[in-house]
C-alpha cells in the first residue's frame, strides 16, 4: 500500500472533525474521498499533508511512519498537496511558480547563486512541469492573469516540480468550469497514466468521482462510512440513503 | 498575453540582458547626478550636510523595504536596528577605535547576532502580532539607553565620538562624507537589486506572496523569513553606524516609534517592494522636513495630510505613480515590462 491511514482522530472543543478514520490506497491509483460539507475530509487531508497534527492513530506512507510529520518533511518523502482554492504565487511568473518548486526540492531555496548549468537544470525542469500540464506557452505569464483553469493546472505543476509519488488534492474541480473540470479530469487520469502517480482526491462532483476513481472513501460526520470501488459504493445502500441518492440517480 | 510580469527569475538570462535600455541609462544618469551633489553645493555647504542626511535616511529605508518589500513582514520598530548600530558603532568608536573598517563592523555584527535571537521569536508571528512585537522590541531598546545612562549617556546621548579614520586618514570634510555615504547607498541599492534576482531574493516573494504555499513546497519558511529579518536589521544598523560616525553624537531619538513611523512613511511615499522608491522617498522626506520644518512649525500636520494622500491617491507610492508612465514607454519600444 502507498498510503494507509489507521484509527486517525482529532477533535475542535467538542466536536469530532474526525473520528477514527481508517483507509488505505494502493500504489497507482485514484482514490478519492467523498462527502458533504463538514463530514471532515479537508481536516483529514491536513491530517495526512502535515498541517495538523493528530490526536491519535498512525498514517504510514510506504514503510515509514510519517505521522505528525512536518509538511515540508512530507515533500522531501514525496507527498505533495493541492488546495481547496488555487494555491500559487500570483504576482510570479508561471515559470517563476514551478522554478521556485524545483528549487526548494533541490534544497537551493536560500542561495545566493547557482552555477549556469544548475540554473539551466532548473529552468529545463521547470518547463517541462509546465508542458506536462499543457501551460508551456504561458510560462512568462503572470500567474495571477492566467484563466482559473489554467491556474489550477499551475497548481498542480508545482506539485509535479516537488517529484512526489503520491499527490493529495483537494477539491481540484472547486469553481470551474464544465470545460475547465473536463481538462482537470484529464490531467488527473494522465498523471497517473504517464507519470504512474497515486492520486487522493477529495471532490464534491459525484459523477466525476465515478468516472475517475478506482475506489471511494465516503465520509459522514468525521467517519467512514463506506469504502469500495465506484460501483459498490454506487450501490450502497448506507452511503445512497445518507445523503448521495440524487446524484448518484444521475 | 496580458500581464507579462517583471522577470524575477534566474532561470537564465533575462530577456534584453546586455541591452541598453532607458531604464539603464536613467539609473547612471541619476547616480551620476548624485555624486555630483558635492561640485552643485560648493557655495551651499549646508545643503550637502542635507544630502548627506538624506543618504543615511536612504538605506534606512532600503532596509525596510529589504524586509517588509520581498517577505511581506511589516515592522513598526525599524528604527530599534539604526538605534542599536549608532549606540553599538559609537561606543566602539569611543572605546575602542575610530577607523571605520574596525567600528563599523561592531555595529553589524551585534545587529545580526540580537536580531538572530529575537528574529527567531518574532518571525513566528504574522501580520498584526509581528508588527507589534517589533515596536515593543523597539520600546525597549529605547528604554536600555535611560536604563544604562552611565554608558549610553541616557538622555543627552551618546557624544564626543572622534573623527573616523578610513585606513587611517582622517573622514573630516563634508565632500568626503557624502560620497562616502552616497557610494554606500548606491552599492546597497545595487546588493539589493542583485539578492531580489537571486533564488532566495525569488523565495522571500514566494513567502510575500503565498507563505503557506511555500510551506507546502518544502520552503523553510520561518528560516528564510530570519534571512531578511537579520539582514534589514544589518542594513539598518549599519545606517546608523554611519548615521553616528558622520554626526559626531547620537540621541536616544533614533531608537524612539517616532522615528520608526518615519522610516515607513519613507517606504510607503516611494513604493513598498520596489527597492529605488523607499530610497526616493527618503530622500524627498528629508529634504521636505528641512525645508518645511525651517518655515513651520506644523510641518508634521502637513506630512501627515501628504501620507493619507499617498496611501489613498498612489498605495503604490512614486514609484507606483511613475510605473505606467514608464510601461506605455517600453510597449512603444517593444520591451519586455
Amino acid at each position: 500500500m502507498m498510503l494507509q491511514v489507521e484509527d486517525l482522530r482529532i477533535s475542535f472543543g467538542g466536536l469530532k472533525a474526525v473520528d477514527g478514520v481508517s483507509f488505505s490506497v494502493r500504489q497507482g491509483s485514484i482514490h478519492s474521498l467523498l462527502g458533504p460539507n463538514g463530514a471532515g475530509k479537508t481536516t483529514l487531508f491536513n491530517l495526512v499533508t502535515g498541517a495538523l497534527r493528530p490526536m491519535s492513530g498512525t498514517v504510514r506512507f510506504g514503510s515509514r511512519d510519517v505521522t505528525g510529520w512536518s509538511a515540508d518533511r512530507l515533500v522531501q518523502a514525496g507527498v505533495v498537496r493541492t488546495f481547496q482554492r488555487t494555491s500559487i504565487f500570483k504576482k510570479l511568473s508561471a515559470l517563476e511558480n514551478v522554478s521556485l518548486a524545483v528549487r526548494a526540492r533541490l534544497g537551493l531555496a536560500a542561495r545566493l547563486r547557482i552555477p549556469a548549468p544548475l540554473r539551466a537544470e532548473v529552468r529545463d525542469e521547470a518547463m517541462q512541469c509546465l508542458a506536462d500540464v499543457g501551460l508551456a506557452r504561458h510560462a512568462e505569464a503572470e500567474a495571477q492573469h492566467l484563466a482559473h483553469g489554467s491556474q489550477r493546472a499551475l497548481d498542480v505543476a508545482i506539485g509535479l516540480a516537488l517529484k512526489p509519488t503520491l499527490i493529495m488534492m483537494d477539491e481540484p474541480l472547486a469553481g470551474m468550469s464544465q470545460g475547465d473540470r473536463q481538462g482537470i479530469a484529464d490531467l488527473v487520469l494522465r498523471l497517473r497514466e504517464e507519470k504512474g502517480l497515486t492520486l487522493v482526491i477529495v471532490e464534491h462532483d459525484v459523477g466525476m468521482v465515478m468516472r475517475l476513481s478506482d475506489r471511494i472513501t465516503v465520509m459522514q460526520y468525521g467517519k467512514v462510512i463506506a469504502d469500495g470501488e465506484p460501483a459498490e459504493i454506487r450501490d450502497n445502500e448506507a452511503v445512497c440513503n445518507a445523503y448521495l441518492k440524487g446524484s448518484f440517480a444521475q | 498575453m496580458k500581464g507579462r510580469t517583471i522577470s524575477h527569475a534566474p532561470a537564465g538570462p533575462a530577456p534584453g540582458a546586455g541591452r541598453v535600455t532607458p531604464l539603464g541609462v536613467l539609473a547612471v544618469a541619476a547616480a551620476l547626478a548624485g555624486a555630483l551633489v558635492p561640485v552643485w553645493t560648493q557655495d551651499a555647504p549646508f545643503v550637502l550636510v542635507m544630502a548627506s542626511h538624506a543618504a543615511v535616511a536612504a538605506l534606512l529605508a532600503v532596509s525596510l523595504d529589504l524586509l517588509t518589500g520581498n517577505t511581506g513582514l511589516l515592522s513598526f520598530g525599524h528604527a530599534g536596528w539604526f538605534g542599536l548600530g549608532a549606540y553599538a558603532c559609537g561606543l566602539a568608536a569611543k572605546g575602542w577605535s575610530a577607523e571605520l573598517l574596525l567600528a563599523v563592523p561592531v555595529a553589524l555584527v551585534a545587529a545580526l547576532l540580537l536580531s538572530a535571537a529575537v528574529g527567531a521569536i518574532l518571525v513566528r508571528q504574522v501580520g498584526k502580532a509581528f508588527a507589534i512585537l517589533t515596536l515593543a522590541f523597539s520600546q525597549v531598546l529605547y528604554a536600555l539607553v535611560f536604563l544604562f545612562s552611565d554608558v549610553t549617556g541616557g538622555e543627552d546621548g551618546l557624544q564626543g565620538i572622534p573623527v573616523p579614520t578610513f585606513f587611517g586618514r582622517e573622514i573630516a570634510s563634508q565632500e568626503a562624507w557624502y560620497w562616502l555615504l552616497y557610494g554606500t547607498l548606491v552599492a546597497v541599492l545595487a546588493a539589493a537589486f542583485a539578492l531580489r534576482r537571486s533564488p532566495l531574493g525569488c523565495a522571500w516573494l514566494g513567502i510575500r506572496e503565498n507563505a503557506e504555499r511555500a510551506h507546502f513546497v518544502g520552503m523553510h519558511v520561518g528560516r528564510l523569513k530570519l534571512y531578511a529579518y537579520m539582514a534589514s536589521a544589518a542594513l539598518a544598523a549599519l545606517a546608523g553606524a554611519l548615521h553616528v560616525l558622520f554626526n559626531g553624537a547620537t540621541s536616544p531619538e533614533t531608537l524612539h516609534w517616532f522615528e520608526s513611523g518615519k522610516v515607513l512613511m519613507y517606504m510607503v511615499l516611494g513604493g513598498v517592494g520596489t527597492i529605488v522608491g523607499p530610497a526616493v522617498g527618503a530622500v524627498v522626506f528629508t529634504l521636505a522636513e528641512e525645508t518645511l520644518s525651517s518655515v513651520t512649525d506644523a510641518w508634521l500636520i502637513y506630512f501627515g495630510a501628504l501620507f493619507v494622500f499617498i496611501v489613498i491617491v498612489a498605495p503604490g507610492g512614486l514609484f507606483g505613480l511613475a510605473k505606467p508612465a514608464w510601461r506605455r514607454l517600453a510597449r512603444r519600444r517593444g520591451e519586455p515590462q
